[in-house]
C-alpha cells in the first residue's frame, strides 16, 4: 500500500495527486483498482494521462507471473545442497540442507541444538570452504567447542593448517533482541545485493540460534505486536533464503501444554508455516541423569521425505553411528 | 523475481533507509497508523517531514517529531557502521572469538571435581544456573563464588568484584566472613610455598575488609523489584567496571507465587533472560543464577526437574543440578561438555572452606 507521491513515476504531478486525494484516491492500490473513466470525469484529468500512469505503476509495483518450466530451470541452476557433515543427518534431510529454504531444529534444553548447528557450520566452512553467518541470540556460541569439532573431523596435519582459515570464514554476530536481529538481516541483505565480496565471500549458510529467544519476550501478555514482528522476521528470512540462494537454519524451543502434556514446538501455529523442514532433537533420558552424547533426531515436517523417520546422532565429536532402521514415530 | 521496492534507484544509499516501518522501534499504535496510511520504508517517513506526517496520520506535531527522531537515530546509528568495517558491535569471526576465549579466565570454585566438569570453573560471559533441592548448598556456592572472583590474578583468579542480588534473604554475612577468611588463609599458604614477590604484593590488598567491601549486595522482595534491578544493572556495571560476577540467588522464588497469567510470566522471564545475556556479554561478567526444583508428575513416576518451566531451561548456557544421593552430591551438567562427577558431602564443620574430595 504505497502512498501516491509526486515523482513516483513520470506523469504523476503534484496537482494530479491533490485532485486524486480530494476524491479519495491515496494509494497505488486505490488508483490501479479504480475505474479510470470515472476518475477522469470526477477529477477533470486527461484519460490518456491516467492510463499511462496506471501502466507505469503496474509495471513498477506488480509481480509478474513466471513460467513453471523457467522457474524449474532457474531453481535447478541456483539451488545447492549442503551436506551437514553427519551422514545420518543428511539422510534425514534428503542428502543435506537445501539452499533457498528455511530448516528448523527444535528440542528441549540440553538436547544438542547448538551442538548440531556448530557441527554444520564447521562442516560447511571446512569441507565446502563456504562462508557462514552465525547469528547468536543466546550467548551459547563457544569458539573452543567449534575448534574441538574441527579437530575431530580430520587428523591430517595439512588439513589442520587450514583451520584458522575455516574459523575466519565463520562470522559470528550477537543479536539479543528482535530489532538488532532485523537490522543485522537488513545489513546482510544490503551487502549481498551490492555484492561486496570482501567480508562476506560466497555466503551459503545462515544459522540463527535461537529464534525463540528473541521472539518469546514479545509474545504473551496482552501485546499483539509480537506476532507482527515474528512475521516480519519470517518474511525477511525466507526472502533472503530465496533471493540469494542461502540455506537458513534456525533453532527453536519446545513447550508443553500444562505440565504433563506432550512436547510441541514453540512459537505457535503461525511460525509452524515458516520452515519447510523441521527436525526434533531428543535424548533418551534426561540429560543430567546419565552422561551421554547420544541424541535422536526425528523428522517432523518435510516437503520431500516421509515424516516420522528417526536417526541416532552423536553430538560428542562428530562420530557418526549407523543410521537406525526406519521406525515410524509419532509425528508432531 | 521482482523487488516490490525500487531498490535500483537508491543503489548509492545505505540499506538502512529501507528499513521497513514494521521493524523500527516505534510504539505499536503508531506503527499500525503508519501502515494504514501507506508508509513502508524509513526513507518515506524522513521525506515527509513532521508536518506532513502529523497531517497524514492524525497525530500531534510533537509526537511526529519524536517519532522522526527515533527513526533518524536508528538510521544514523546503523549508517555509522559501514559494511565491512568494524564499527558494528558484537560482530567478529570465530577465529577472533577463539583467541578471546583462550585468554579469558575462569572463576574457580575450590572444588576440583566441580571445576573439572565446568571445564575450568565458572565461565565469564555465560549464564550458569545452579539447581537443587532446598538445603543442598546453592547459596553457599554463590557466596563462595563471590569471594573467589576476587582472587588476584597471580593466584589464578580474575581479580574482579561481585554483585549479589538476593531475593530470598538467605545471604549470611558471617558465613561470607568465614569463607573469605579461609580463602585468604589458602592464598597465604600458596604464597609461603612458592615465595614469589607478586604473590606477597597481591596479598597486601587481598584482605577480609577488601573482600567484603567489593561484594555489592542488593535485596529484592518481589519480581518487580528484581526486574527493575536487572534492568538498572548495566548502568551500575558501567560505573563499576571491575565487576566480574553477578549472582542472582533465587530467580525462581519471586516468580513462583501469585502469578495468574502464565503467559505474562513466560514473557517476563524471557525478557529477563535476554537482559542477563546482554549483561554477561557486554560487561564480560559471569552471571550465576540459582533455581529451585519442582516435581513433574509423569504417567508412571514423578521426577524432580528445575522450576520455571521448559522455556526457562534455554536461558542458561550451563546448568548444574545438585542431587542428594545417600550423603553424597551428584552433579549433572547440561551444556557443552556433558560429563558428570560425584563428590562426597563435606563434614558439617568443614563447610566454611568447602573441603570437598572428589570421588571417582
Amino acid at each position: 500500500m504505497v502512498v501516491l507521491r509526486a515523482g513516483l513515476c513520470p506523469g504523476l504531478t503534484e496537482e494530479m495527486i491533490q485532485l486524486l486525494r480530494a476524491n479519495g484516491i491515496r494509494t497505488v492500490v486505490d488508483f490501479v483498482s479504480s475505474d479510470l473513466e470515472n476518475v477522469a470525469w470526477k477529477c477533470s484529468l486527461s484519460y490518456k494521462a491516467l492510463v499511462a500512469v496506471r501502466r507505469v505503476l503496474l509495471a513498477q509495483f506488480s509481480a509478474f507471473p513466471a513460467n513453471g518450466a523457467d522457474l524449474y530451470e532457474e531453481l535447478k541452476s541456483s539451488t545447492a545442497i549442503l551436506p551437514t557433515g553427519s551422514p545420518s543427518l543428511d539422510q534425514l534431510l534428503d542428502s543435506g540442507l537445501y539452499t533457498g529454504e528455511v530448516t528448523e531444529l527444535m528440542g528441549a534444553p540440553g538436547s544438542g541444538k547448538t551442538q548440531v548447528c556448530l557441527g554444520i557450520a564447521a562442516s560447511v566452512s571446512l569441507g565446502l570452504k563456504q562462508h557462514v553467518l552465525f547469528l547468536d541470540s543466546t550467548g551459547g556460541f563457544t569458539a573452543s567447542r567449534l575448534y574441538q569439532m574441527l579437530r575431530a573431523q580430520t587428523e591430517d596435519e595439512e588439513e589442520q593448517a587450514s583451520f584458522p582459515g575455516a574459523l575466519q570464514r565463520i562470522q559470528v554476530v550477537r543479536v539479543f533482541n528482535i530489532y538488532e536481529l532485523l537490522s543485522a538481516l537488513q545489513e546482510l541483505r544490503d551487502r549481498l545485493s551490492q555484492q561486496v565480496v570482501s567480508s562476506v565471500g560466497p555466503l551459503k549458510l545462515v544459522v540463527l540460534d535461537s529464534v525463540s529467544a528473541v521472539i518469546y519476550p514479545l509474545l504473551g501478555g496482552r501485546q499483539s505486536e509480537g506476532l507482527a514482528l515474528m512475521m516480519q522476521l519470517s518474511k525477511e528470512l525466507k526472502t533472503l533464503a530465496r533471493e540469494f540462494s542461502l540455506a537458513v537454519v534456525v533453532t527453536n524451543q519446545v513447550t508443553r501444554d500444562g505440565s504433563t502434556g506432550p512436547l510441541k514446538p514453540a512459537l505457535g501455529r503461525s511460525w509452524s508455516f515458516v520452515p519447510s523442514t523441521r527436525l526434533l532433537l531428543e535424548s533418551r533420558e534426561a540429560p543430567w541423569e546419565k552422561a551421554t552424547t547420544q541424541r535422536v533426531a526425528s523428522l517432523a515436517k518435510s516437503p520431500r521425505q516421509p515424516t516420522g523417520v528417526q536417526v541416532e546422532l552423536d553430538i560428542g565429536n562428530g562420530d557418526v553411528l549407523e543410521p537406525s532402521p526406519v521406525t515410524p514415530a509419532q509425528g508432531l | 523475481m521482482r523487488h516490490p521496492f525500487p531498490y535500483e534507484h537508491f543503489r548509492n544509499k545505505s540499506f538502512v533507509f529501507f528499513s521497513l516501518v514494521g521493524t523500527l522501534p516505534l510504539a505499536p499504535a503508531l506503527r499500525s497508523r503508519l501502515a494504514a496510511a501507506g508508509f513502508q520504508t524509513a526513507q518515506e517517513l524522513l521525506d515527509t517531514g513532521p508536518c506532513g506526517l502529523s497531517k497524514e496520520i492524525g497525530i500531534s506535531r510533537e509526537e511526529a517529531l519524536e517519532a522522526l527522531q527515533v527513526v533518524r537515530q536508528e538510521c544514523h546509528g546503523d549508517a555509522a557502521r559501514t559494511p565491512g568495517g568494524s564499527g558494528a558491535t558484537r560482530k567478529c569471526t570465530a577465529l577472533e572469538l577463539l583467541e578471546e576465549e583462550q585468554t579469558q579466565g575462569f572463576i574457580i570454585t575450590f572444588c576440583s571435581a566441580l571445576d573439572t566438569i565446568l571445564g575450568g570453573g565458572v565461565q565469564l560471559t555465560k549464564i550458569t544456573e545452579i539447581c537443587g533441592a532446598p538445603g543442598v548448598g546453592k547459596t553457599q556456592l554463590c557466596m563462595q563464588l563471590a569471594v573467589d572472583v576476587q582472587i588476584p590474578e597471580c593466584f589464578g583468579g580474575v581479580a574482579g568484584e561481585a554483585v549479589f542480588v538476593d531475593t530470598e534473604g538467605s545471604f549470611m554475612v558471617d558465613r561470607v566472613v568465614d569463607i573469605a577468611a579461609a580463602c585468604v588463609r589458602h592464598c597465604h599458604l600458596i604464597a609461603e610455598a612458592q615465595q614469589e614477590e607478586d604473590h606477597r604484593e597481591a596479598l597486601e590488598t587481598f584482605s577480609l575488609e577488601n573482600i567484603l567491601s567489593h561484594i555489592y549486595y542488593f535485596r529484592c522482595r518481589d519480581y518487580i523489584e528484581l526486574l527493575a534491578q536487572v534492568y538498572l544493572l548495566p548502568e551500575f556495571l558501567s560505573e563499576h567496571s571491575k565487576v566480574r560476577l553477578v549472582v542472582i540467588d533465587g530467580i525462581a522464588f519471586p516468580f513462583r507465587h501469585d502469578f495468574e497469567d502464565l503467559s505474562l510470566r513466560t514473557r517476563l522471564l524471557n525478557g529477563l533472560a535476554q537482559q542477563l545475556i546482554i549483561i554477561a556479554n557486554d560487561h564480560k561478567t559471569a552471571v550465576v543464577l540459582t533455581n529451585q526444583m519442582t516435581t513433574r508428575i509423569g504417567q508412571s513416576q514423578s521426577t524432580l526437574v528445575p522450576a520455571l518451566g521448559e522455556s526457562w531451561g534455554h536461558a542458561a548456557t550451563v546448568r548444574l543440578i545438585f542431587h542428594w544421593d545417600n550423603k553424597s552430591f551428584q552433579t549433572g551438567h547440561s551444556g557443552s561438555w556433558p560429563w558428570s562427577a560425584t563428590c562426597q558431602a563435606p563434614e558439617a564443620q568443614e563447610f566454611s572452606h568447602w573441603g570437598w574430595d572428589s570421588v571417582g
